[in-house]
């Protein structure tokens, strides 16, 4: 065995190779000092990576994202709700029937100055309320 | 979980959200794109994107969790927003003096920085090897690349971890 091990020293130490494969290479390390120092330096570096300690989510990560999620459902509900009622009200809108309105303005006046003189209300007394105001038909 | 069927969002947070994090944190080497990627995740376990095998409930979150970071790599590489380098060997520093370095002691927070500038198909391929603790066979599977790729993917990680931490031990 005359090439070096190069990938296969990673297989070894991962117990990914074959156990006659694994023999071999001990051989060829025996007598290779280049791959028996690139041995021990992969070998570092993977306690090293293996040694990383577990990371804790931070406080609550969980938890906010269920009730974001339940926020998005909720959403969507009034948006499927807001659209309909935007609908119905298009609807309603674009209908042809118009029917004439006509306010009581007359009763509207009498009721509104009597209240006012009652009350005292100092604003409606500024403007008499009985001003004749001509409310065209 | 019920029988063999899919885990659903909750208990996958409730079971696994520890897990699960640690191998965001890892693949992305930062919080923000960490919870990021977790979200992503939930997301892909709800809408059922991956099939459940029944066995390793870690191998199956890291695998979807491995999918969405690469996919959001790819996805950053085209938008050039954050380039990656070409030359996987020229992403990490020359070897320090090794003077310099014999003595000092290899800290996590070295390890995770080195880990951090691997670039992320090695990066991929040591996590589920040395993080999750995937066979080889499983790790091809998850990148979909073969078992020789997936040996030199780790290896050549392995060397550029080294080569960033110098010679220290």
């Amino acid at each position: 065995m005359t090439d070096h091990l190069g990938d296969l020293l990673s297989a070894l130490l991962d117990g990914e190779m074959a156990p006659w494969q694994a023999d071999a290479a001990r051989v060829h390390m025996a007598s290779c000092p280049a791959c028996a120092t690139e041995l021990d330096a992969v070998g570092g570096a993977r306690s090293w990576v293996r040694g990383l300690p577990p990371v804790d989510p931070p406080f609550g990560l969980y938890e906010r994202m269920l009730r974001s999620r339940h926020r998005w459902a909720r959403a969507g509900v009034a948006a499927l709700t807001a659209g309909a009622a935007v609908s119905i009200g298009m609807v309603a809108f674009s209908s042809p029937r118009e029917a004439p309105v006509s306010p009581p303005v007359a009763r509207l006046v009498d009721a509104h100055t009597a209240t006012a003189s009652v009350a005292g209300d100092p604003l409606s007394q500024l403007v008499p309320a009985a001003t004749p105001v001509s409310f065209p038909r | 979980m019920a029988g063999e069927g899919v885990p659903s969002w909750e208990e996958v947070a409730r079971d696994y959200g520890r897990f699960l994090y640690t191998v965001a944190y890892r693949l992305t080497g930062n919080r923000d794109d960490a919870e990021d990627l977790v979200q992503e995740v939930l997301l892909r376990v709800r809408r059922g994107l991956h099939t459940y095998r029944p066995g390793s409930m870690e191998g199956w979150l890291s695998r979807i969790a491995t999918n969405a970071f690469l996919d959001e790599m790819r996805r950053r590489r085209r938008r050039a927003v954050e380039p990656l380098p070409a030359q996987p060997d020229r992403v990490l520093p020359p070897e320090e003096a090794a003077d310099e370095a014999l003595a000092a002691e290899v800290l996590p927070a070295d390890v995770e920085e080195a880990l951090r500038r691997l670039p992320p198909d090695y990066r991929a391929a040591v996590v589920l090897c040395d993080v999750v603790g995937l066979p080889y066979h499983e790790i091809g599977e998850t990148l979909g690349v073969p078992l020789g790729t997936v040996r030199s993917r780790i290896h050549r990680g392995r060397a550029l971890l080294r080569a960033a931490l110098g010679a220290r031990r």
